[in-house]
């Protein structure tokens, strides 16, 4: 099976193929890493298995240090797993040259560091880069990709703005509507959700839904939101210190017991709308329990 | 909105466009280069017939063939153009450079420029059958340059007294002024003999030649100058070889000079005398600051050139009035004491 | 949306290549000598056809011999500089860079300073002793700013500011004990010096290696546009990025160490040509090598033309003028792109 290079029939297939089989296969992999050559090697992943198919929302949910990036890292293609591998359309990233992997894969950055001014328009463009030859100078058909790109955001009128002009909330619409530009089959977020207000959160997770939809991605979302990614990832991966406790939809992960441990955190799981769990802080015995002269009450 | 899905013919034909624009662009900064190298390439110049003239070696060890007879002279140092209007030459030289001052004369001469920056074309424009130049003042760089377009360029480097009178005569039969310079050269030798003479059993004084004050600089000993000091009978105390040494006070104290020694310029500057030097920490606690024993001599003593000899004649005056005929010493030297350093101050200042 | 076109490229190159041609011919015309336009033109002409031996010796000598190499060589360094200046602003991802902060120009004058002193006689000397002392300079600090294999943006910049400051010590420890009188023209080179004529034999292997050098750059122009939006970020577009950093650093530390042996250290011109670019024309690297490699010659044969003819007949040495036209187009540009 040639890997390198994509020819135009090579892609056809693989997308033909796509539509039977998972769109992302993750066999045992697993990773270590050592500061220094002398160490052993700690275990940041040890061996996580789980799929994922198109138009599906997958969550990578845990605490801190749980491993998390380090499986998005893996899926990226930017680290080989130690053990395992990981598969796209039947295929290893491993085994992928970095172009194809760029058309393959996208992956949104939280944000963009600009050392230099740029215009949002120029930035997305950088999305075709993975197409281009040479200078990689784009033509009417990448132009119009990015202006689609832009539109699927909402952000069409930012085109001809400076970037450190932009808004937080603007310049990840920009920053996502260059992976968009890659035509990916997987989309992959690390924390989107960390500066944003909860509205923002919503309104980016709605849209990541709605693209997984409408493009057919795959979309993989590291988080530590528990109600975010109950409310809308279809799968839930969940991770703790480097190991996969558990992987299934989101009512079947989040078990109480289960959560409390992985978070520390004394928490309540029910059952919420359409099958959702709804998870809150459970409250504290002690305080339930202690009269109140200031006439507060606690529910 | 749904996704436009893509050709991979995309690759092929935008970058064999981009390909073709790259190797033209490419091609054009070549012919732009190779046009531009080949410009001095192709015009490169040197004479037209193989020059015809003397040959000689210069004091860097250089030869060089010097047109005769010469009728235009370029002097790239001060020492060199009073050498040249000392050997009765000067309507030969046809431009100097902006720090020449002696004689009057050269300062109307027209100018090429700094000592370490002197104008290449200007020099050029001069047309000089000749280019004098020194290895204590230029830049090998410049004497480089120049001789590669085709100038002639005479270098002296002389470390001692009897290294100047050898240039100055060689110069001389350079430009045709053999005789003179013959003369010129042994009138000084007569007159240094004369002061060795008289200078025989006076032990020499213990002197701290002094070129700038802040940082304590002074001389080496295989320098022009110690060799100039010497011969008027004093010895530099500092006992490092070469060039201009930054001394610390502490090594000057050790040392003890009897006398300090400014040369002009520096004297029209600071005007020492002795009691301002002596409310100076570290100047003060010097014997020669006590004891007023400040020497001003005229900073021809550091140009190789005619006026060496006046220069070192006055220096041994002034540090051995004993040893010879009683009179006051001529010319701009002055031993400064408490009495008369408001008349050393104006005389300096002239 | 007005994305960058090949057309866009070549016009832009013609526009400064065309400034380029005007700003040589006016320092053709200008010198301690005058020379009329008039003379000039009959006189190019008269090159171009190959007559040289009917033009008047002072022509052929101070224009053709004198000047006319001052400006090529002026021009090339020019290029050479902003060109190394806007890759290091790329490959260490800092807009303060330019092409002497990973100490290139330090080590340069220290093989500079050595060959003075040791050989002054050959006028081959200091060029080579300069390059040496660059190549070496480059190689030490590439394997001090490695971190697990491959160039680390912030320790290449530690390491480079590093080895600049220790042996701008050497430097100055040997100005103040060595003794030959040769020294005393590194002042002229540590502020940047073209009246020295390059070498005749060194002439060719200088062009092409500046073109190789700027061609190389060239080639990663796409990448550095994505480098510079951070290295994982390049990485997960495609872009090679341990090769892309280093063919940049070897090309623009290659460059620097061409610019500064033939001319010593001129200052600001790496630093301040690729903003003035940006500014003009946009940060895309595809435009901004060429039209910096242009730009930069612009800058240094105008600033040199002014040195030698602001008080003609002394020449002051071409970093003066840049140092003092630099401080101020500095803070234009600084609050221009700040409204």
């Amino acid at each position: 099976m040639s890997t390198l290079g994509a020819s135009a029939t090579e892609s056809r297939e693989v997308r033909a193929r796509s539509e039977e089989t998972a769109r992302l296969a993750v066999e045992q992999a697993s990773y270590a890493y050592s500061p220094t050559r002398r160490q052993i090697p700690t275990f940041t992943l040890s061996a996580t298995s789980f799929q994922a198919r198109q138009r599906e929302v997958v969550a990578i949910l845990g605490p801190n240090a749980s491993g998390k990036s380090t499986l998005l890292q893996l899926i990226a293609g930017s680290l080989a797993p130690l053990s395992g591998r990981v598969l796209l359309d039947g295929i290893e990233i491993g085994s992928l040259d970095a172009r194809t992997r760029a058309q393959r894969i996208a992956v949104v950055q939280q944000h963009a560091p600009l050392v230099f001014p740029a215009r949002a328009g120029e930035f997305v463009l950088q999305g075709r880069h993975p197409y281009g030859r040479a200078l990689h100078l784009p033509n009417e058909e990448d132009v119009a990709l990015a202006q689609n790109a832009l539109a699927q955001v909402g952000a069409e009128h930012l085109a001809d703005r400076r970037m450190d002009q932009l808004s937080g909330g603007e310049k990840q619409r920009i920053i996502l509507a260059r992976a968009l530009a890659q035509q990916p089959l997987l989309l992959l977020l690390d924390e989107p959700t960390l500066h944003l207000d909860i509205g923002a959160q919503v309104e980016l997770l709605e849209r990541l839904r709605r693209l997984a939809e409408e493009n057919r991605y795959t979309v993989i979302v590291v988080t530590h939101e528990l109600a975010l990614a109950a409310e809308f990832a279809d799968q839930v991966v969940l991770l703790h210190r480097g190991k996969c406790l558990r992987v299934g939809t989101p009512a079947a992960v989040y078990q109480r017991e289960l959560l409390e441990q992985v978070f520390e955190a004394p928490l309540d799981v029910e059952a919420g709308p359409a099958g959702r769990p709804r998870v809150s802080l459970r409250p504290r015995l002690a305080d339930a329990a202690r009269p109140d002269g200031a006439g507060r009450t606690r529910g | 909105m749904a996704q436009i899905s893509i050709s991979d013919s995309h690759n092929a034909a935008g970058g064999g466009r981009e390909r073709g624009a790259l190797a033209s662009v490419a091609a054009w900064i070549a012919i732009a280069a190779l046009c531009a190298a080949a410009a001095p390439a192709r015009a490169a110049v040197q004479a037209d017939a193989a020059p015809t003239g003397l040959k000689v070696t210069d004091e860097l060890g250089r030869t060089i063939v010097v047109p005769q007879p010469v009728r235009r002279i370029v002097s790239l140092a001060p020492n060199l153009t009073e050498t040249v209007y000392a050997l009765d030459a000067g309507d030969l030289l046809v431009g100097d450079t902006n720090v020449d001052d002696f004689p009057a004369a050269a300062k109307t001469l027209p100018h090429v420029g700094a000592v370490l920056a002197p104008s290449l074309e200007q020099i050029v424009a001069l047309h000089p059958d000749l280019v004098l130049a020194t290895n204590d003042l230029n830049r090998r760089a410049t004497v480089d340059a120049l001789a590669g377009l085709g100038l002639a360029v005479y270098v002296t480097d002389p470390l001692s007294i009897d290294d100047v009178l050898a240039s100055t005569a060689r110069i001389a039969r350079l430009i045709g002024a053999g005789d003179r310079g013959d003369a010129a050269v042994a009138d000084m030798r007569a007159r240094l003999n004369a002061l060795a003479e008289r200078l025989a059993d006076v032990p020499p004084r213990r002197v701290l030649f002094v070129v700038w004050t802040e940082p304590l600089i002074s001389i080496g000993k295989r320098t022009f100058l110690n060799d100039a000091l010497n011969r008027a009978g004093a010895q530099s105390v500092v006992e490092i070889d070469d060039g201009w040494p930054q001394i610390s006070f502490e090594y000057a104290l050790k040392l003890q000079p009897e006398y300090l020694v400014f040369a002009g310029s520096l004297a029209e500057a600071n005007a020492p005398a002795a009691d301002e030097l002596s409310k100076l920490p570290g100047w003060r606690d010097l014997n020669a600051v006590r004891d007023g024993k400040i020497v001003i001599v005229s900073d021809a003593i550091d140009r190789p050139g005619p006026r060496m000899v006046d220069a070192i004649e006055e220096l041994a005056h002034l540090l051995h009035p004993d040893a010879f005929a009683p009179g006051a010493p001529a010319g701009g030297s002055r031993l400064v004491t408490p009495d008369n350093r408001e008349e050393a101050r104006t005389a300096c200042a002239r | 949306m007005r994305p960058l076109t090949m057309r866009r490229v070549v016009w832009t190159c013609t526009l400064l290549a065309g400034v380029l041609f005007a700003v040589s011919v006016m320092a053709l015309k200008l010198g301690a000598v005058p020379i009329s336009v008039s003379d000039l033109v009959v006189s190019l002409g008269r090159l171009a056809i190959g007559r040289t031996d009917q033009l008047p010796l002072d022509y052929r000598l101070i224009v053709f011999d004198l000047r006319l190499p001052r400006i090529v060589l002026g021009a090339l360094v020019g290029a050479a500089l902003s060109v190394a200046g806007a890759g290091f602003q790329a490959l260490l991802r800092n807009p303060l860079a330019d092409p002497y902060v990973l100490g290139v120009s330090s080590g340069s004058a220290l093989g500079a300073v050595l060959a003075l002193q040791f050989l002054p006689q050959i006028a081959l000397a200091t060029p080579l002793g300069a390059f040496v002392g660059a190549i070496l300079t480059i190689t030490g600090v590439y394997f001090l700013g490695r971190r697990e294999g491959h160039l680390d943006s912030t320790t290449l910049l530690l390491a480079g500011i590093i080895s600049a400051s220790f042996l701008s010590a050497i430097i100055m420890f040997l100005m103040t004990t060595l003794t030959s009188r040769d020294v005393r023209g590194m002042a002229f080179w540590l502020m940047g010096d073209l009246s020295t004529p390059l070498v005749p034999s060194l002439r060719w292997f200088f062009l092409v290696a500046l073109l190789v050098g700027i061609g190389a750059i060239y080639t990663t122009s796409p990448d550095l546009n994505l480098l510079v939006t951070g290295e994982r970020e390049a990485m997960h577009l495609g872009v090679d990025v341990t090769r892309v950093k280093l063919v940049v650093y070897v090309a623009a530390s290659g460059l620097t160490a061409l610019a500064v042996s033939a001319s010593g250290a001129i200052g600001y011109v790496g630093l301040l040509v690729p903003h003035a670019m940006r500014f003009l024309f946009g940060s895309d690297y595809r435009l901004l090598i060429p039209a910096s490699a242009l730009g930069g010659a612009i800058a240094v044969v105008l600033a040199d033309t002014l040195a030698r003819t602001i008080i003609a007949p002394t020449e002051l040495p071409v970093g003066a003028m840049t140092a003092i036209a630099g401080a101020p187009l500095f803070i234009f540009l600084l609050r221009r792109s700040m409204r």
